[in-house]
């Protein structure tokens, strides 16, 4: 028998691949809040613009946060994720949120509050390395989560964290040149991050590319995942959203839109990109696969 | 110290799910919940097909991704190295459930305790055994820690009618475990994912 011919156990009293079914949308709605808004954040702290850090706060602190608790099955409990940070990622991004709650709310409290709320001058670089630091570790660190364990062959990969948070880069990319351009600003700001948006869209599909070429050359169960991916049940997903809407059809509206200036169209390209960025990591999520319970026949389709 | 772990001889195994049973009736898992379980394959093409069976189980690995991954600290691991959780310090984050490749991680959904098998609320039985578990948590095999502390050997190991399960410390070089392991080849679940199971398998 060939790893070929092995198919996805029914339950777990038969023998094949096993579905993974416990994290479901709402890990997959936190990581995407996560990755968005840590992402939006830093790119309109480093471009100072308030109104876009503003809503990448929110977005993390709110929506992560919300979909995390709601998630939980002891949401009384959630403090106590953050008790391991020396062994488990979970516990290292919660301490990450908190320190970029903290942070970014005392940066963000000069823009709305006034400048009484200002930062002395010796703190305020402090504590924006601090937001800056643990924005970057949300974006990426959900990657880290999911590729800790070898069970899922899949995502037991050092490419998975890069995949993340190039992906959480364009998120905020794309959703900072929308914020900026609904607000009617523009200049030299809003070419560099259009001219960033086209890179990252170029490299994400490059970066997807080889992530599904080195699986189809991974562990069987991670095969059969790729597999599953370009040819079964998931095909639809990945080439039609993933692919077409999030990648292609983003950057060609981004490009017709270095000519047409239009207000739906700026929401239509990060509605795109938003798109394809929550139905990656929804795919990512639904498709991950165990191997089968043996060790000859998973020696056998090495 | 000690290194509790099982060798399971799948030349006697008969598929007969007598383990999976027993550790139902000892640990009173809820429906769906099966902490030992027998997968069966089959193999071959007719008509020279048989039926494979491998029971399965917690491995209570010495390297256990499960612990590793716990963000509370709620998965821990005993000093004779049974695998347990503490369902007080369990968040139900599930990231045990996704860490473990051998699939032997129960969460226990909201309402799954408000009803038994009967369709009618729960058995007297089930009233008692129900109450060692909490909806929201996180579940597994101990191994039956709460009989290996009182000198008895695990449900399924009792039970199994071929005595297809052997019991024991594994730390031993001249254990009975050991010698098994040495003598038959054993081998475990996965070895690639380097967890270092205290289950083997003897098919020689």
């Amino acid at each position: 028998m060939t790893t070929q011919s092995i198919a996805i156990a029914p339950h777990r009293f038969a023998f094949g691949y096993y579905r993974q079914a416990w994290w479901n949308w709402l890990i997959g709605a936190a990581f995407f809040c996560g990755g968005l808004g840590a992402g939006l954040f830093l790119i309109s702290l480093l471009t100072r613009h308030a109104l876009g850090m503003l809503v990448g706060y929110l977005i993390v602190v709110v929506g992560k946060n919300t979909a995390h608790l709601l998630y939980l099955g002891r949401p009384e409990r959630f403090w106590r994720a953050a008790m391991r940070p020396d062994r488990s990622w979970i516990a290292r991004g919660i301490w990450a949120s908190g320190l970029f709650g903290v942070s970014g709310l005392l940066l963000l409290l000069p823009y709305w509050l006034g400048p009484a709320w200002q930062l002395p001058p010796g703190i305020e670089p402090a504590v924006s390395a601090v937001a800056i630091v643990s924005a970057l570790f949300i974006m990426f660190y959900d990657g880290f989560v999911m590729n800790t364990s070898p069970a899922i062959p899949f995502w037991h990969t050092k490419l998975l964290p890069v995949l993340v948070l190039m992906y959480a880069a364009l998120g905020g990319t794309t959703l900072a040149l929308t914020i900026r351009e609904l607000r009617g600003g523009g200049g030299a700001v809003l070419d560099y991050l259009h001219h960033e948006e086209h890179i990252l869209l170029t490299t994400n599909f490059l970066l997807l590319s080889f992530y599904l070429l080195r699986m189809l050359r991974w562990a069987p169960a991670a095969r059969e995942t790729a597999r599953l991916w370009l040819k079964g049940p998931y095909a639809r997903v990945f080439f039609g959203l993933v692919l077409l809407v999030g990648l292609l059809a983003t950057l060609l509206l981004s490009l017709v839109h270095d000519r047409v200036q239009a207000t739906w169209l700026v929401a239509l390209i990060a509605a795109c990109e938003m798109t394809g960025d929550f139905a990656l990591l929804m795919i990512l999520l639904k498709s991950g696969l165990f191997a089968p319970q043996t060790a000859k026949a998973y020696v056998q389709g090495r | 110290m000690a290194r509790l772990g099982m060798v399971i001889d799948l030349k006697r195994c008969i598929g007969c799910n007598a383990c999976t049973l027993a550790c139902k009736q000892e640990t009173g898992t809820p429906e769906g919940m099966h902490y030992a379980r027998v997968i069966t394959r089959e193999v071959g093409m007719y008509p020279a097909v048989k039926r494979t069976f491998l029971p399965v189980l917690c491995n209570h690995c010495d390297d256990a991704p499960c612990a590793q991954v716990c963000p509370s600290g709620a998965t821990w691991i005993r000093a004779d190295g049974l695998v347990m959780v503490d369902r007080e310090k369990c968040i139900g984050c599930r990231a045990c459930a996704v860490a473990c490749p051998y699939m032997n991680r129960h969460f226990i959904e909201r309402g799954l305790l408000q009803h038994g098998y009967s369709s009618d609320g729960l058995s007297p039985y089930e009233a008692i055994k129900f109450a060692d578990f909490e909806e929201g948590t996180m579940s597994k095999c101990t191994l039956c820690a709460h009989r290996v502390d009182q000198g008895l050997e695990p449900a399924c190991v009792v039970t199994c009618p071929t005595e297809a399960r052997i019991f024991g410390d594994l730390e031993p070089e001249n254990g009975k475990l050991q010698l098994l392991i040495r003598e038959r080849g054993g081998w475990t679940l996965l070895p690639e994912c380097n967890t270092k199971p205290s289950v083997y398998y003897l098919d020689e």
